[in-house]
């Protein structure tokens, strides 16, 4: 290096500097990279929907609720439902629980579904083929909801009267008010889809007549065949079925309830029955067989139930029906204990010696599942464990055939019926233009879980950080970099309030306290311009990108020390090794 | 404006009249009169400048070469042990080319405990990149930091004007004080080329370890060779408005000496007598002051005394296992000379204090023309050997 | 927060000479963030001499005059002074000292500058070890920290500068950490505007000298402050002490465990530190009013 001149051309005087150090090529010290990245958080990848959480929790926390809602409107047509009365499997995958609590992210989708989507769902451009979707229920819906994105013309048979499935005849309106799911059917029919109701078929048409001038065909009839529960006395008169009663009630029919209703199961719809039944004037009890731990209804369902005054009989099963004059006039039950899990990973009840007693009922109403009516089903189609046998993309057995939901092998629930019948939708326009269904879903993919993303499908990357198929695991968040803050409680109507009437028990979020909530999420993943990795580098490597949300490495300088990636709060940088 | 003034207060009132910005010093015998009057000076009014009052001599010196860096005229004084502490800063201020100005009033170093003159501090400076000067009074010491601003502020190297402690310090007598008219006339305001400056930002001092440093300290080198004629146009300058004019070096009575004494400091004013007294006694013998030691005046110490029979030297310091520094200086200056070879005497006189008088020099003429060749050391004077 | 960040606007370049991790460059730039353009560098002889970078270069684009080791302090006054002779008051002086240039060879001008009250900022990046010559215990070396020069762990604890200088009867006086930049730049942009000695000690870590890897400067320097054995706070004109960032309740175990330097020191030797970082603590808690 020559000895630099001052700028009149003359040497300075003594060892005098000219210009700074940013021509020193300090990248070369560096044998690893970081790269900005975009990971997948827990809640996305849990979702068996395939909302990108993540992403809407973000607009909905800096306030711009009509693009949140439009971000859910991507992947699922229901958030006025799924706000109310999704078993959210995103919030116990939230990485908040190793800080404090989950994030309501249920309750954010409420309040964000109260809004009109800053961009309302399109049909795609029309294509020639016909689909036929049979049940209205959130599977049928939902794979019509996305094939009329993707632009086929669809038509929804229904054997009710009315739409939804089981949101409408199965869920309680103080948990679902009517408008509430009509709202979000009115949006999707808005795209245009035929309605077929009050026809059954398999029953009311055939499924050749159906299949006719149709290029594909999602079953979706749900399960709604009455399961026994096999004791002695079972018949009388005053044992109903959960699910009849249930839809009786929504339906505004009379249901016939005694005084003193035992209601066996402990899923959701037991709840319901339970918390109806007691609407209704009635004492219910709830037995189930084993713990308050193992009850497969949502928690805050049990604890509802609990707050309203219903009675459990943990721990025990019923034995026998004891029937008066036709009538049943009690309920022999035994006592369990929990032995070992069994194949489903709970512990099995087994009952105690000599424990048997009788449990004072005059109704009976069975909620211990409900089966797919297998009669109506196309003749030859194959049935695996009572449930239409179908592949990982909802291919039946039978060629143009695809099945979901309820009837299928899915759970139960109502986001796995939704992400049932998107899945079916991508599946159906794959075969349909021709394509490998798996090399369309790859590059879709939301971390292993197996849903998938419809907004990465119809409108490609958005820029920015590098995707990687990655799902943030909660030893992955700084957690230094947030303050403990509680999960903030929906408010709820007072116990001896709701128990008077239908009227919805969740109050739901205002503003301010939806936004604080949707300020609780850690982003995993994605840069939310937190500006760490800028303020900690040591070598001002990091600058803003030219597109929004992007940040941009000077590698040139960049000497791969590692400290923007240990710094950022959620994992939205890695480092890489470099050759 | 003459007046009565001790050799302090003559360097007090030149770098007063050389409106140095910013002084810092710490006390040490014989510079503290030095100092006073500077913090009188700032406090009355008479001195517009700040006086940094700091700790040791090392940061008296560290404080002025910041101020210096940031753009003002420096100035501090010191003696002895306080010099020494602050050999590390003599580099610096040097290597980073600050033209400061430095009185320092020659004292001996300890052990033991002494305060009297000698040259031992200076003279283990002469490699630290200073220009030093050796003056003999106290209108000598006045004009000399005057001309020492001057010459420094062009050649960008800083100046040490060395005056012996008591003997010029404590010592009054009358001073021709210049008016500030005329001292603003021969000294600019101070400017630098670069110096730390918001609006154009530069480092000061950057390291560097390749073939730049070598580069840099070779310009250091020749800005040293530029000093010698920076020095006489200071002192030709200086002559115009005030009438005094010293040299590099100043010959008396030289003309036909076979034996030529050379001093500085303050023994060339008792040599000067001793001069003259043996000329009348018809012995050829002549007087060369020192004034300027760095950088070394070669050509005219070659000039002047290349011819000569015999040189005698005095020393009021010695390189421990050498000999005194002046005399080796001499001897290199005259070695390889096309005109002779002059045999040069070394004396070491006056450590500590000890007074050389008249006949102490007279002894060494003496001795100078009594030996057939130097011995192979130096003669002590007054040792008691 | 969406900061701008644009490394072309920063008063410091890339390209310097830290090494990967190091603590003391982001110290740098958050410094002089908050100070602006108009401030003038003195950099005694510490890691930053090197990192700035080599002549004709340097990384920082503010005026810097690099001096000897043990006159920061006071080649800051002399700046001082002189730009108070040109009326220059509002150009702010920095010594940008490492511990060695502060706790021990550079204390004696601190002192008698903070004894002047001299209009300067004194920042110590204290890295806890002479780093530059390759790790030589300091007086800033924390008891039971390997240095190459306490090859069996420091004996005694480290000095506590900030009380000294408090004593001082200095208008300010702070701790401040690189894993904390809010609370490092709210403080010199607090320090900017007062006049007098300002002193800073931050704890900036040496991934070298600390044996961590170069990626957990920052969190190391979270450690510190959250297992109270580098507490944050500031001390006006000597007696107002004020913490400034709440430690967590972590055991010290939890900031030693993770460096190669504390590696030898045996579960009772760290019982020892916590006990003495205990003491530490609550005298600070007392002296700031939080208990009596």
């Amino acid at each position: 290096m020559q000895r630099k001149s001052g700028p009149d051309g003359a040497l300075p005087p003594g060892s005098i500097t000219f210009s700074d150090m940013s021509w020193n090529r300090t990248g070369s010290w560096r044998y690893l990279k970081p790269k900005f990245v975009r990971k997948f958080s827990p809640c996305s990848e849990s979702c068996p929907a395939g909302n990108d959480v993540e992403g809407f929790l973000f607009l909905a926390g800096e306030g711009r609720y009509e693009e949140a809602l439009a971000k859910i409107l991507q992947e699922s047509p229901f958030p006025g439902v799924c706000g109310r009365v999704c078993c959210h499997p995103c919030e116990s995958a939230c990485n908040r629980r190793i800080s404090d609590d989950a994030v309501s992210i249920q309750g954010i989708e409420r309040f964000v579904s109260q809004f009109e989507p800053s961009r309302p769902p399109q049909p795609g451009e029309p294509r020639e083929e016909k689909v036929a979707v049979v049940g209205s229920g959130p599977a049928g819906l939902s794979c019509a909801y996305h094939l009329r994105r993707l632009g086929y013309s669809v038509t929804v048979f229904e054997k009710e009267d009315v739409l939804g499935g089981m949101l409408c005849l199965g869920i309680p309106r103080y948990r679902l008010p009517r408008r509430v799911l009509n709202r979000d059917i009115d949006r999707i029919l808005a795209l245009g889809i035929g309605l077929e109701t009050g026809r059954r078929v398999g029953k009311d048409m055939s499924w050749d007549e159906l299949l006719a001038g149709r290029d594909a065909v999602f079953l979706a009839i749900g399960a709604h065949a009455h399961v026994g529960l096999k004791i002695e006395g079972e018949s009388c008169q005053g044992i109903m079925p959960g699910t009849g009663f249930l839809k009786k009630v929504n339906l505004g029919l009379p249901a016939a309830l005694g005084r003193r209703v035992a209601v066996i199961g402990g899923g959701n719809t037991a709840m319901d029955c339970a918390r109806v039944a007691l609407r209704l004037g009635s004492r219910p009890v709830v037995v189930y067989r084993r713990t308050r731990e193992e009850m497969p209804a949502i928690e805050a369902e049990v604890q509802e139930a609990l707050e309203e005054g219903i009675e459990f009989e943990w721990l025990t099963s019923p034995v026998r029906a004891l029937v008066d004059d036709g009538r049943v006039a009690g309920l022999q039950c035994t006592r369990n204990r929990l032995a070992d899990p069994d194949d489903s990973g709970r512990r099995r009840p087994e009952p105690v010696e000599a424990s048997e007693f009788v449990l004072d009922a005059d109704t009976v109403i069975t909620a211990v599942g409900e089966a797919v009516d297998l009669a109506v089903l196309p003749h030859g189609l194959k049935v695996e464990k009572g449930v239409v046998w179908i592949d990982s993309w909802g291919r039946t057995s039978m060629e143009r055939i695809w099945a979901g939901g309820d009837s299928g092998p899915d759970q139960r629930m109502v986001v796995h019926a939704i992400g049932a019948g998107k899945k079916a939708a991508l599946s159906i326009h794959a075969t349909l233009r021709g394509n490998d269904i798996e090399g369309i879903a790859e590059p879709l993919r939301i971390g292993s879980s197996g849903s998938f993303s419809m907004e990465r499908y119809l409108q490609g990357e958005q820029g920015g950080a590098v995707p990687v198929r990655e799902v943030v695991r909660p030893e992955q968040i700084n957690l230094d970099y947030f303050e403990h803050v509680p999960r903030i409680v929906q408010p709820r109507r007072a116990p001896s309030d709701r128990v008077q009437g239908f009227e919805e028990v969740n109050g739901g979020y205002d503003k301010n306290d939806a936004d604080l909530e949707a300020k609780r999420c850690f982003h995993c993943g994605t840069c939310d311009l937190c500006g760490n990795c800028w303020r900690f580098c040591p070598d001002l490597c990091i600058r803003s990108g030219d597109v929004p949300g992007m940040n941009l490495l000077d590698d040139f300088h960049c000497k791969g020390c590692g400290i923007c990636a240990e710094e950022c709060p959620r994992s939205a940088i890695v480092m890489e090794r470099e050759l | 404006m003459k007046k009565v003034l001790m050799g302090d207060h003559a360097v007090s009132h030149a770098a007063m009249l050389s409106r140095v910005q910013v002084i810092s010093a710490y006390p040490i015998t014989p510079q503290t009169y030095v100092v006073e009057e500077l913090a009188e000076a700032c406090r009355d009014g008479r001195l517009k400048a700040k006086f940094v009052m700091v700790e040791s001599e090392h940061s008296a010196m560290a404080c002025i070469i910041g101020a210096c860096a940031a753009g003002s005229r420096a100035f501090t004084a010191t003696s002895s042990h306080g010099l020494a502490l602050m050999h590390e800063m003599l580099h610096w201020a040097s290597g980073a080319r600050l033209p400061v100005v430095m009185a320092n009033c020659n004292r001996a170093l300890g052990p033991p405990w002494n305060i009297l003159c000698d040259h031992s501090d200076s003279m283990s400076q002469r490699d630290t990149g200073w220009i030093q000067f050796y003056v003999e009074s106290n209108q000598e010491a006045l004009d000399t930091v005057i001309q020492a601003y001057r010459i420094a502020e062009k050649v960008l190297l800083p100046v040490m004007v060395n005056l012996d402690g008591f003997f010029l310090t404590h010592t009054a007598e009358v001073v021709d004080v210049p008016d500030q008219d005329q001292v603003d006339a021969y000294l600019p305001p101070f400017s630098l080329p670069y110096k730390l400056d918001v609006e154009d930002p530069h480092s000061f001092g950057a390291i560097c370890l390749d073939d730049n440093f070598m580069a840099l300290k070779h310009d250091m080198q020749a800005a040293m060779d530029l000093a010698r004629d920076a020095a006489l146009e200071a002192d030709e300058a200086f002559a115009e408005i005030f009438g005094r004019k010293y040299g590099l070096l100043e010959p008396y009575r030289m003309d036909h000496a076979d034996t030529v004494l050379v001093t500085n400091g303050t023994i060339t004013g008792t040599a000067r007598e001793v001069v003259d007294d043996l000329r009348r006694r018809g012995v050829s013998v002549g007087l060369l002051k020192v004034r300027m030691l760095r950088p070394f005046p070669f050509a005219p110490v070659r000039s002047l005394l290349g011819d000569r029979e015999r040189i005698a030297v005095i020393d009021r310091s010695v390189s421990y296992g050498l000999a005194g520094g002046l005399a080796c200086e001499i001897r290199s200056a005259l070695y390889g000379h096309d005109h002779g070879r002059p045999r040069v005497f070394g004396y070491i006189a006056g450590l500590g204090g000890k007074d050389v008088v008249p006949s102490d020099i007279e002894e060494i003429v003496n001795r100078t023309l009594t030996y057939e060749q130097p011995p192979r050391d130096d003669i002590w004077i007054g040792a008691g050997t | 927060m969406n900061p701008t960040m644009d490394p072309a606007k920063e008063l410091m370049s890339p390209g310097h000479l830290a090494c990967a991790g190091c603590g003391a460059a982001p110290a740098m730039r958050w410094a002089l963030e908050a100070l602006g353009p108009r401030t003038i560098v003195v950099m005694p002889a510490c890691c930053w001499s090197i990192i700035c970078g080599p002549y004709p270069h340097s990384a920082l684009r503010v005026p810097t005059f690099h001096t000897a080791f043990e006159t920061g302090a006071v080649t800051a006054a002399g700046i001082r002074a002189s730009l108070d002779m040109q009326g220059l008051q509002d150009i702010n002086v920095m010594v940008w000292a490492g511990d060695g240039g502060t706790f021990d060879i550079g204390f004696q001008a601190l002192s008698a500058a903070a004894e002047r009250n001299d209009d300067i900022i004194f920042v110590c990046y204290d890295n806890e070890a002479y780093m530059n010559t390759g790790i030589q215990r300091s007086s800033a070396t924390p008891a039971g920290a390997w240095t190459t020069t306490t090859p069996g762990g420091k004996i005694r604890p480290k000095k506590n500068l900030v009380e000294i200088m408090a004593a001082h009867r200095i208008p300010y006086a702070a701790t401040a950490s690189i894993a904390f930049p809010d609370d490092f730049i709210s403080k010199m942009t607090k320090a900017k505007g007062i006049k007098g000695t300002r002193f800073f000690h931050v704890l900036a870590t040496c991934p070298t000298g600390w044996r961590i890897p170069s990626s957990h400067t920052v969190k190391l320097a979270r450690l510190a402050v959250y297992s109270r054995a580098f507490p944050l706070y500031e001390v006006e004109d000597g007696e107002r002490y004020t913490i400034t960032v709440h430690p967590r309740d972590l055991p010290l175990r939890d900031y030693l465990e993770p460096q190669g330097r504390f590696r030898g020191l045996t579960k009772d030797q760290i019982e020892g530190l916590q006990e003495e970082v205990d003491r530490t603590w609550n005298r600070l808690t007392r002296l700031a009013g939080w208990s009596s």
